[in-house]
């Protein structure tokens, strides 16, 4: 059983009992992926890892999820600004760690306010951003859509164009943007095997370790033509106004908090206890007269 | 009838005024004269089995033949010793003012004390605590006030407490008694001898009665508990020895380690069916099935999955209930909906808040008990009374047993429940510097 939680793509860590090309479970990138307990899937028919349906078979309680964000930086255009165009601003979907979400998203589309003309702006490839110029704060309308592997719905987010920033520190610094980000998971529940296979050791995906010996098909890679040089952010001339996000703050508020709820749950449940006992007592208090 | 004359159908229009009609008649005929409708609606529109007040009687007038004045008169009361003349009105009828003593002057109760003559003081009531002339004074005193001995114990001139004048009077009043009797048997029936004054007793009683009074919260919890404790061990004593009994006669070996295990597990039991009894179960078949549905869905995003989780944990509660986990969480300085909605920091959410469901759920049980508890004072009075030699409590170490917390915010709570700001909270709760965050979408 291999043990290494990092590797290249393509080198066998670990001997696969059956000769095929497929590389060896795949790396672990990210977050805390519960480990899933083996068990053999050809001794135990009950529980089987896959279930056959019309899009081909399906890995049952695997989930594929692929963080994102997105959200929108704007700049004041300070001597250039004009009455109907005071800002310039980008709205961007990009991968977390700011690797490409090509692999998984086929397009991206943008609805912006109907002021604009041909409101509807679909982005083919990665990086998956636009650029525009206006005055005015409106929803963003941001629609995914994947590829046929991954799932054939599209996916929509709402995200809020700000311009002006919060504190009014004066005249508007050309300089210094209004950043506003989010943070999200794309989760793919019980994805194809084709798909898993494809994305299973690209960066800008969690896949959870599957069992050994549970046999892939050889990954298809998509036909997509990029017209651009990159499907990454990480050299994008924003990326420094890119938010960090980080969880192990979250987790530590978390559990901290939990560690409270919980010490006071005792607490009550003592007192309860301690009431409980005590309602039987003025029956007793006639046995000391 | 009334819905169709709302709808504004034309039929049955005049008959509506005829219902009218004969509904009033028989509405006063049923109810009693000489009250009003709307009194009587007041009882229920129903007669009372027994008449209070005897109908009839109310709207007497009295009979016209007699002539009433009123007036200004003087009059006398035996209950006044002094000539002092005072003035009243009078009801006079037919000219002849009423006869006989002032109304009032039969309440004019006074307390019957005994007195003693100066050779019955020699003879059975010297005392080396006590003058002569001071036991004249209480007497005088005790005469003069009625035997209140608040007042007499303020007035006194020498400095004694309440529970001595008391004493002092009581055996000097019983020693009379029973010299004075013709025979034990009279004596024995006279309530002073019967039930002798125990000055000592009376300290004790006085002294536990304003601990009892003067007792904080804190304390009389923890009060409380030991009492509950000590009844639990001699409970579970008894069902050890009870066991230990029937173990006996089957195997004689490891009496105390059966007594120890039944004390054990009788210990263990009360917390656990509390527990059974506290937390509600959050309904599985609400959370199976948003997993399920979410499965169906091929793709959704993290947060919306959260949600879907959080709706269905919360599906049990109130909408009351929901804003108060809110606000818990908002004073535990959690973000409502994590800013970093990884696999991870979803699930530590979720539980979360099914904590805090429980941690109020816990705390209304908490409340409910409390307001059926407050009749327990008394029994606890009791408790003091029967043991008035109790060592102070030793239990001041009992750390959990600490004020009532109470994160959630603003419900009408009976006892004074300190919201967040509480002595002692983990340091954790003081804000944090926060970060920058983008605005919730």
């Amino acid at each position: 059983m291999s043990s290494s939680t990092t590797r290249k793509p393509g080198e066998n860590a670990s001997p696969s009992p059956s000769p095929s090309p497929n590389p060896n479970p795949p790396e672990e990138s990210g977050s805390s992926i519960k480990r899933i307990k083996i068990t053999k899937s050809s001794e135990d028919p009950d529980k089987k890892k896959v279930v056959v349906t019309s899009a081909g078979k399906r890995l049952k309680d695997v989930e594929i999820s692929v963080p994102i964000v997105y959200g929108t930086i704007a700049f004041y255009l300070g001597r250039k600004a004009s009455e109907s165009q005071s800002h310039k601003w980008t709205v961007y979907v990009r991968g977390a760690t700011n690797e490409d979400l090509g692999v998984v998203v086929k397009r991206v589309v943008f609805q912006l306010h109907p002021s604009f003309n041909n409101p509807t702006r679909v982005i083919e490839n990665p990086p998956f951003e636009l650029s525009e110029c206006g005055w005015g704060e409106f929803e963003i309308a941001i629609s995914l859509f994947f590829h046929t592997d991954a799932c054939d719905k599209q996916l929509d987010l709402y995200h809020h164009l700000k311009l002006y920033p919060e504190e009014e520190s004066g005249p508007q610094s050309t300089k210094k943007p209004v950043v506003v980000e989010s943070y999200d998971e794309v989760v793919f529940p019980d994805p194809s095997e084709a798909f898993f296979a494809r994305v299973q050791n690209h960066p800008a995906v969690n896949v959870p370790r599957l069992p050994p010996g549970l046999n892939l098909p050889t990954p298809v890679p998509t036909e997509t033509v990029n017209e651009r040089e990159r499907g990454d952010t990480k050299d994008h001339a924003l990326n420094q106004w890119f938010m960090n996000f980080s969880e192990a703050d979250e987790l530590l508020k978390l559990a901290a908090a939990r560690q409270q709820v919980q010490a006071h749950i005792i607490k009550l449940r003592r007192q309860l206890s301690v009431m409980d006992g005590m309602h039987q007592l003025p029956k007793q208090a006639s046995a000391y007269e | 009838m009334d819905a169709k004359d709302i709808l504004g159908l034309p039929k049955n229009q005049i008959p509506i005024p005829q219902e009218k009609k004969s509904r009033l008649p028989k509405d006063s005929q049923r109810k009693s004269d000489g009250i009003s409708r709307e009194v009587y609606a007041l009882t229920g529109g129903l007669a009372p089995l027994m008449p209070a007040i005897d109908v009839s009687q109310l709207k007497k007038r009295p009979p016209s033949d007699e002539k009433i004045t009123w007036q200004w008169l003087p009059f006398s009361s035996s209950a006044r010793k002094d000539d002092l003349q005072l003035f009243h009105w009078v009801r006079v009828v037919n000219g002849v003012p009423p006869k006989g003593d002032y109304a009032f002057a039969k309440y004019n109760k006074s307390v019957d004390i005994i007195k003693y003559t100066d050779e019955e003081y020699n003879k059975c009531l010297t005392d080396p605590g006590w003058t002569k002339g001071e036991t004249d004074q209480l007497f005088e005193l005790c005469e003069k006030f009625d035997l209140r001995f608040i007042v007499i114990a303020d007035r006194f001139p020498s400095s004694h407490t309440v529970e001595e004048l008391k004493d002092r009077y009581y055996s000097v009043s019983r020693a009379l008694v029973a010299a004075r009797a013709t025979s034990s048997g009279d004596a024995a029936g006279h309530p002073l001898v019967k039930g002798p004054y125990n000055m000592q007793h009376e300290v004790e009683r006085k002294r536990a009665l304003s601990m009892v009074l003067s007792q904080t919260k804190q304390q009389e919890r923890k009060d409380i508990e030991v009492l509950a404790e000590a009844k639990r061990i001699i409970e579970s004593r008894i069902a050890a020895k009870a066991a230990g009994e029937t173990e006996l006669r089957v195997t004689g070996t490891a009496d105390p380690g059966h007594s120890e295990k039944a004390l054990g597990s009788g210990d263990l039991i009360v917390p656990g069916s509390l527990s059974g009894a506290a937390a509600p179960p959050i309904p599985i078949t609400d959370y199976a099935s948003t997993l399920t549905s979410l499965k169906l869905l091929r793709v959704y995003l993290r947060t919306y999955a959260l949600d879907q989780m959080v709706q269905a944990v919360s599906s049990s509660a109130g909408l009351r209930t929901i804003k108060r986990i809110e606000q818990t969480l908002k004073e535990l300085g959690v973000n409502l909906k994590p800013k970093v909605p990884t696999k991870a920091v979803c699930a530590e959410h979720l539980e979360l808040r099914k904590e805090i469901l429980t941690l109020l759920n816990l705390q209304k049980q908490l409340q409910y008990k409390e307001a059926e508890g407050t009749s327990i004072d008394d029994s606890l009075y009791m408790e003091a009374m029967g043991a008035p030699k109790r060592t102070p409590h030793g239990d001041q170490d009992r750390a959990f047993m600490a004020e009532p917390v109470a994160f959630g915010g603003d419900r009408p709570v009976k006892k004074d429940h300190k919201r967040k700001g509480s002595a002692g909270q983990s340091p954790l709760q003081s804000k944090r510097p926060r970060k920058m965050k983008a605005p919730d979408l």
